[in-house]
Order: structure tokens, then C-alpha cells, then sequence
């Protein structure tokens, strides 16, 4: 029986190392991925001679596509922004730049040049985000290749090695290598005759000692892929020496290292050349005089024939009346403003929970990673900073800007402290990986998404539960996303079952500008 | 305050903002029309961000408590979560910009707060009885001993802050004496159910209400 569950477990196993199946299978049952290969594509009923008027709260990305296509099709849109910029969560923060964080308001000091800025929300477009990639495509926003995982970069764990920083292709090689060699020799070929062929037992087998670089006895003795020792070019590499599986045991880092390439961080990732608010700027490049900002919403109130909204801007209440209201004021936000949503409504918006994801960045006075060999990717901590990112643009430029903490799942232990403590940590955390950290690091960021003016919170967390989306939780879901009175939606990010995406952004506007047209197209008729 | 008022409150805001950075003009101006943003429209309270309500909180209560979040005699144990968010706005804040505020929440008014929680009223009413010798018997608060209004306030607030007191994440430091009569008395409660009650007994004397405005979808 133990042969029969050690070879379930090792299917289980290669199962994982082709990941992606599973993610795409995961992103399926969402119901998010398209079928198509091709971006959704709208066909909205062009208004013509009919005059519609709509309000949208809120310019982040769905807002604005909301804005955007509306404006195709004849539609009167009319943009409340509390803030003094467009584009919500997608932040490049660049010279002279407001921060506007409740209680630690910054300006950035960097340098004024055009690969000196930071994207302190979204920063990757995976490229399997199609409707995202179509918006830069339809808009002009010339893209780049972000690299996420670099195998010049490091790992640094106190459990491992004495704390010691080694390269991401040191940890990957060895790990890979051991596994594998666990796997070639828990199964015999006559076991494995049992649920296979020979022919494919010996693919399989074929297939894991490729995986780890196994010898011809199944064993692994380290491996040329992690690089030379010496020499390798003019001379014979030298190989460079194992690292034991036991010290690797010692540190979780292989969590979120052997995971790096799949779902949607798996290659091949996009950024805006330039920052990703180029995106933003290919929006209001044609809704941009839609906008209303420093405009803070105090009411909604969805009616029978419309949407009332008043908003205070200047210091004065204004009343604004549309037949249509688009929302992608954070629902967390929306409760704390005066509405006449319905019960079940409530109860949703006040489920969903706001992130807490945190970055910090500082400007380096020299591209000092360049000079270890890494261009562009990811170092991987295990302390509170938990990752450094070295610019994926700008390469052989004087400087650069790194991001020096980047934490997504509980940023509340650097929100909690103030700007000085929160630096202070970032470079003690760093130097463990780069020992002349602090001296080649100036003009610090933070981004404590939790304390951002007018957002209060990253991504919206509907699941409360290890095991995913309940019953209760999908229910509350479709709620949210159903219009009130067929005449107020709300849209965002937060309005997906995939929430910290831009696509996710985009396709919760698209669903909401569908199910409209269905409704204006049969008054209409 | 009219609207009047406030907007020359904004345009104070707004150029004391400015004149910090005056030699960088080229700059976004900010203001300090925080309040808002997290304590919801014209102060009325959020609870998905844990932001009480401001909209008719006395005065002298108000000013006492900016001042303790200020001095970190309030918001500094590392348990009282949204004490420590609130603690990083108000050490920024100037006697001039906490008097400014004043003036500010004193212009809001708001209908009664939603009533979010189910209690035993009855046995709220008996363990109120302790609590009305400072609060007043209809929750209306005394500013003669620095004791509060309650009713009016959020119901979910009121819970939180009797559980902070009684963890102590309130009223422990030492400058914090109104903090620490309240520890004294918070043990008569007993445990949580003790202050559900309490609370949905303080609720009927707010005037607080289910959500009764709703429209069907």
C-alpha cells in the first residue's frame, strides 16, 4: 500500500511542477479566463440622437474604461475623483510626487528623470491579461518585458547557511536536483510498469532526471546549471560544490522561489515603458476633461429614474443627477457615505475586506546589483521586507530605483510604524543581502496602502477561509456586481473573484458596460 | 458653520499646506481634510474601517482625545489597531489645526447611527445603571466629569472601546486618568455579552435605528 501512495504522491508532485495546468484550471472555474484567445471585444448600442447621462465615482481603471468606452458611444460621462489624480492603485510616484498617506504625507525626492520612478501598485501585466493588453495596444502605451524571477538574484534566510545571501539558481539547482533524485529512486521501473507502459515509465523517469540533472545512477551530484565555480568559457568550468538538502530544509524560501514562474507571475510579464500610469494617461488622453478632481462623494442615492450623487468639491455640496451610476469607490470607503443601497448590498460591502499590502522604494546612487551580475528580478527574504526588486528598465543608467520591501499578504507590521522606523527596518533587512546596502540607498518611499488617502486598503479580500470561495461568500459576490435598480454598479477590481489585477479591473467594467447596453438597447427599441 | 465658513476653513487648509512648501510651488497642495475620508460623510462613522463617529461629539471631548492621541497617551498599545492609525494623523496636527477641527465636526449633522448589533436590553439597562452616574441616565454625557455622551455613537464603537478598556489596549497609560476610572468601572460588565448589552441598552436612548431607508433591488 505505502508503494501505491508514494507513487499518487509523486504523480501529485509532477503535477506541481507544471503548475501552470493547474493555475489555468483554477482561473477557469473562476470563470474569468476567456475561452477565446482574444480580448473581449464591445459592441455597444451607439446612442445616436438619445442622450444618456452617467456618473462615475472614482478614476481608478475601471472608471475610466467605463468613461472610455461610453464616450464611443455617445454617452454624457461625467468623472468624481476625490484625489488629485486619476488611476487609483495603479501609482507610479516620480519626482515631486504627493504621497498621500494619512498621517505620513511625502513628496519623492527622486531624480527627475524618466527611468527614475517607482510603480508603487500594480506593476505587472501578465501576458495572458488580454483585455488590459488590448487597452495599450488600442491606446498607444508602449510596453516592455517586466522580469519578475532572475536567477542572479538572491535568497537570504537566517536559517540557511548562517544567514548567508546565495543566488536564486544555487537554491533552485540544488532543490531540484534532490527532489528529483527522491523521485527516481522511490520508484522502480517494475513499479511503475503498473499504471504505465514501459515506454512511458521511461519518459517519466527520462523526464525527472532531466529535472534534476540526475547521473545515469539516479543520484545527484550538483550541476554545471547553477554556474561555475570557475573558469567555464577559455577553461573547464569547475563545478561549484552542493549545498546539502538538509540546509535547504531549513528555510521555507523554496515557497514562494519553486512557485515564482506560475499562475499569473509565470513569463512573460509586461510593464509600461515609462511608468504604469501610461496606461492611466492613454485613458484621460480622452476622458481627461470628464474629470472632476478633489471632488469627495457624500451621497448616493439610486432612484427610479436615475442615480442622485452630491459631492463636496471646493468646499461646496453639489448634487449631480445621471441615469446611470458606475462605482468604484472601495466598498470600505462606500460604507462611511450616505447611501439607500439595499440590505443585501450592505451586508456584502461591509464583508469584503481591504488589504493591507505595503512597498517601499528608495533611489540607488549606482546600479549596484548590475555589477553582481543582476539585471532586472526579484530577492527573495525571509524578514519583514521580504522582497527587493531591481528595475527591470534603465539597465547600464547611472541609477535606479529598487524596491526595497514589497510585503502582499499583512503590510500591517510596517504600516503600524512611522516613515523613520519603517526605513530603518527596510535597510537593516536589505543589508543582510547587499552589505553596502545602506550607503548606496537615499530618498526613501513607503506606500502603506492601508493609510492611502481616499483608498484605505489594497485589493479586496472576499474570502476568509484557507479552502476558498464559499457558499455565503459567492452569493454576496453577485450581489455586489448586480446593479441596483438596474441603474448603479458597482465596478473595480473588487468587483472579480481574481481581485489585484488590472484585467480584473477592466473586466468587471466590461461586464457591468454589457449588462447596460442590454437594458438601454431593449428602452430603445 | 455654513458653507460659507467652511470653505474659508478649506482655504486655510489649504494654504498653511502651501506655505510649508513654498520654495517648491510646483507641487501638489495638499490640505488637511483627513476626517472625512476615514469617519465617513460630514463624520457620520465607518465601520468597515473601524472609524467612529464625529457628527455631534462634544467639543471638549474631542479636543481631549486628539490631544491624547497626540501625546501618545491613547493609540500607542500595539493591540489598539485603529488607535495606532489614528495616533499617525493626530501627531501632525497643530493646537490651531485641532481647534480648526473642532469647528469642522461641530458643522455636521447626521441622522441616527444604524444599529448593528443584538443584546439583552433588559439586563443592558441594569448594568447601565453604574454607568448613567457619570454618562448621564440617557447616555447625554457630562462635561463637568469629563464623562462623554454616548448615545449617538456608533454601537460597534462602543463595543470595541469597552474591550479595549477592559484588555487594557485603553486607559493603561498612566497620564490617562479619565482612561483609568473607566478600567475600574468596565469590570462591572463582566465579560462581552456584558457589553453587548449594555450597548444595545445605550442603543434605545441614541434613537439609533435598524436601516429602514433601504430600497429593493
Amino acid at each position: 500500500m505505502s508503494k501505491l501512495v508514494s507513487r499518487r504522491e509523486f504523480l501529485n508532485l509532477l503535477a506541481a511542477t507544471g503548475g501552470t495546468a493547474a493555475a489555468l484550471k483554477a482561473g477557469a472555474a473562476l470563470g474569468l479566463l476567456p475561452g477565446g484567445a482574444t480580448a473581449a471585444t464591445l459592441d455597444l448600442l451607439n446612442l445616436g440622437a438619445s442622450n444618456r447621462k452617467v456618473t462615475i465615482l472614482g478614476s481608478g481603471l475601471s472608471g475610466l474604461t467605463v468613461a472610455y468606452e461610453l464616450g464611443k458611444y455617445g454617452y454624457d460621462c461625467t468623472i468624481l475623483e476625490a484625489s488629485h489624480r486619476c488611476g487609483g492603485r495603479i501609482f507610479t510616484v516620480r519626482h515631486g510626487d504627493l504621497i498621500d498617506e494619512i498621517g505620513n504625507r511625502q513628496y519623492c525626492e527622486f531624480d527627475d528623470e524618466p527611468h527614475m520612478y517607482f510603480n508603487a501598485g500594480a506593476a505587472r501585466i501578465p501576458s495572458i491579461h488580454r483585455n488590459v493588453l488590448a487597452y495599450c495596444k488600442e491606446l498607444g502605451v508602449e510596453l516592455e518585458v517586466f522580469i519578475n524571477e532572475n536567477k542572479t538574484s538572491y535568497v537570504q534566510d537566517d536559517n540557511l547557511l548562517g544567514g548567508k545571501a546565495i543566488r536564486n539558481i544555487d537554491y533552485t539547482t540544488n532543490m531540484r536536483g534532490f527532489m528529483a533524485e527522491l523521485l527516481a529512486k522511490s520508484l522502480t521501473i517494475e513499479e511503475m510498469n503498473a499504471p504505465f507502459t514501459v515506454r512511458e515509465a521511461e519518459t517519466l523517469l527520462g523526464m525527472i532526471r532531466s529535472f534534476g540533472d540526475l547521473g545515469e545512477d539516479d543520484l545527484y551530484r550538483g550541476s554545471f546549471r547553477a554556474g561555475y565555480a570557475a573558469g567555464g568559457f577559455l577553461n573547464h568550468g569547475v563545478q561549484k560544490d552542493m549545498i546539502a538538502f538538509r540546509d535547504l530544509l531549513k528555510s521555507q524560501a523554496g515557497r514562494g522561489l519553486m512557485s515564482a514562474n506560475e499562475g499569473d507571475t509565470g513569463p512573460i510579464l509586461l510593464q509600461a515603458v515609462g511608468g504604469m500610469d501610461k496606461l492611466i494617461q492613454g485613458f484621460t488622453n480622452h476622458v481627461g476633461d470628464r474629470v472632476k478632481y478633489r471632488a469627495r462623494v457624500a451621497s448616493v442615492h439610486v432612484r427610479d429614474d436615475g442615480v442622485e450623487v452630491a459631492y463636496d468639491q471646493d468646499g461646496v455640496r453639489h448634487l449631480i443627477k445621471a441615469d446611470y451610476c458606475f462605482n468604484c469607490i472601495p466598498t470600505h470607503i462606500m460604507t462611511g457615505i450616505e447611501h439607500n443601497f439595499p440590505a443585501d448590498y450592505v451586508t456584502a460591502m461591509k464583508y469584503v475586506r481591504r488589504g493591507t499590502a505595503y512597498k517601499a522604494a528608495f533611489q540607488a546612487k549606482e546600479r549596484f546589483w548590475e555589477q553582481e551580475d543582476i539585471y532586472g528580478g526579484i530577492t527573495w527574504m525571509n524578514n519583514p521586507s521580504q522582497q527587493i526588486w531591481y528595475p527591470s528598465h534603465g539597465i547600464h543608467k547611472a541609477k535606479g530605483i529598487v524596491l526595497a520591501s514589497y510585503d502582499y499578504g499583512d503590510g500591517s507590521y510596517h504600516t503600524k510604524m512611522t516613515q523613520r522606523a519603517r526605513i530603518e527596518a527596510h535597510l537593516k533587512d536589505g543589508e543582510k543581502v547587499h552589505p553596502n546596502y545602506r550607503n548606496l540607498l537615499e530618498k526613501p518611499i513607503t506606500i502603506a496602502w492601508h493609510r492611502m488617502n481616499h483608498m484605505l486598503g489594497c485589493s479586496a479580500r472576499w474570502t476568509r477561509s484557507r479552502g476558498g470561495w464559499t457558499h455565503d461568500e459567492e452569493q454576496m459576490y453577485h450581489h455586489l456586481q448586480s446593479p441596483v435598480n438596474g441603474r448603479h454598479y458597482f465596478i473595480g477590481d473588487q468587483i472579480s473573484m481574481h481581485s489585484a489585477w488590472q484585467e480584473s479591473a477592466v473586466m468587471s467594467a466590461q461586464w457591468a458596460l454589457a449588462h447596460l447596453d442590454r437594458r438601454v438597447r431593449a428602452e430603445l427599441a | 458653520m455654513t458653507r460659507k465658513t467652511w470653505f474659508s476653513l478649506c482655504l486655510f487648509f489649504l494654504l498653511n499646506g502651501m506655505s510649508s512648501f513654498a520654495a517648491e510651488n510646483e507641487r501638489e497642495p495638499y490640505d488637511d481634510r483627513y476626517c472625512t475620508s476615514c469617519h465617513g460623510t460630514d463624520g457620520r462613522g465607518n465601520e468597515a474601517v473601524q472609524a467612529p463617529r464625529l457628527a455631534g461629539m462634544e467639543p471638549w471631548y474631542l479636543q481631549r482625545q486628539l490631544e491624547n492621541f497626540r501625546a501618545g497617551i491613547r493609540g500607542a498599545h500595539p493591540r489598539d489597531i485603529e488607535g495606532i492609525a489614528m495616533r499617525a494623523m493626530a501627531v501632525k496636527l497643530s493646537n490651531r489645526s485641532i481647534a480648526d477641527i473642532i469647528e469642522w465636526v461641530g458643522s455636521w449633522e447626521t441622522g441616527p447611527a444604524e444599529i448593528t448589533i443584538v443584546g439583552d436590553a433588559s439586563v443592558g439597562e441594569i448594568l447601565y445603571g453604574t454607568c448613567a452616574a457619570c454618562h448621564g441616565s440617557n447616555a447625554e454625557g457630562n462635561e463637568a466629569i469629563a464623562a462623554p455622551a454616548l448615545a449617538g455613537q456608533n454601537d460597534w464603537y462602543l463595543i470595541t472601546q469597552l474591550r479595549n478598556f477592559m484588555a487594557g489596549y485603553r486607559g493603561t497609560h498612566p497620564q490617562d486618568r479619565y482612561g483609568a476610572q473607566m478600567r475600574t468601572m468596565v469590570n462591572g460588565l463582566g465579560d462581552v455579552t456584558g457589553i453587548i448589552d449594555v450597548v444595545s441598552y445605550i442603543n434605545t436612548l441614541s434613537g439609533n435605528q435598524g436601516s429602514s431607508r433601504l430600497i429593493q433591488n
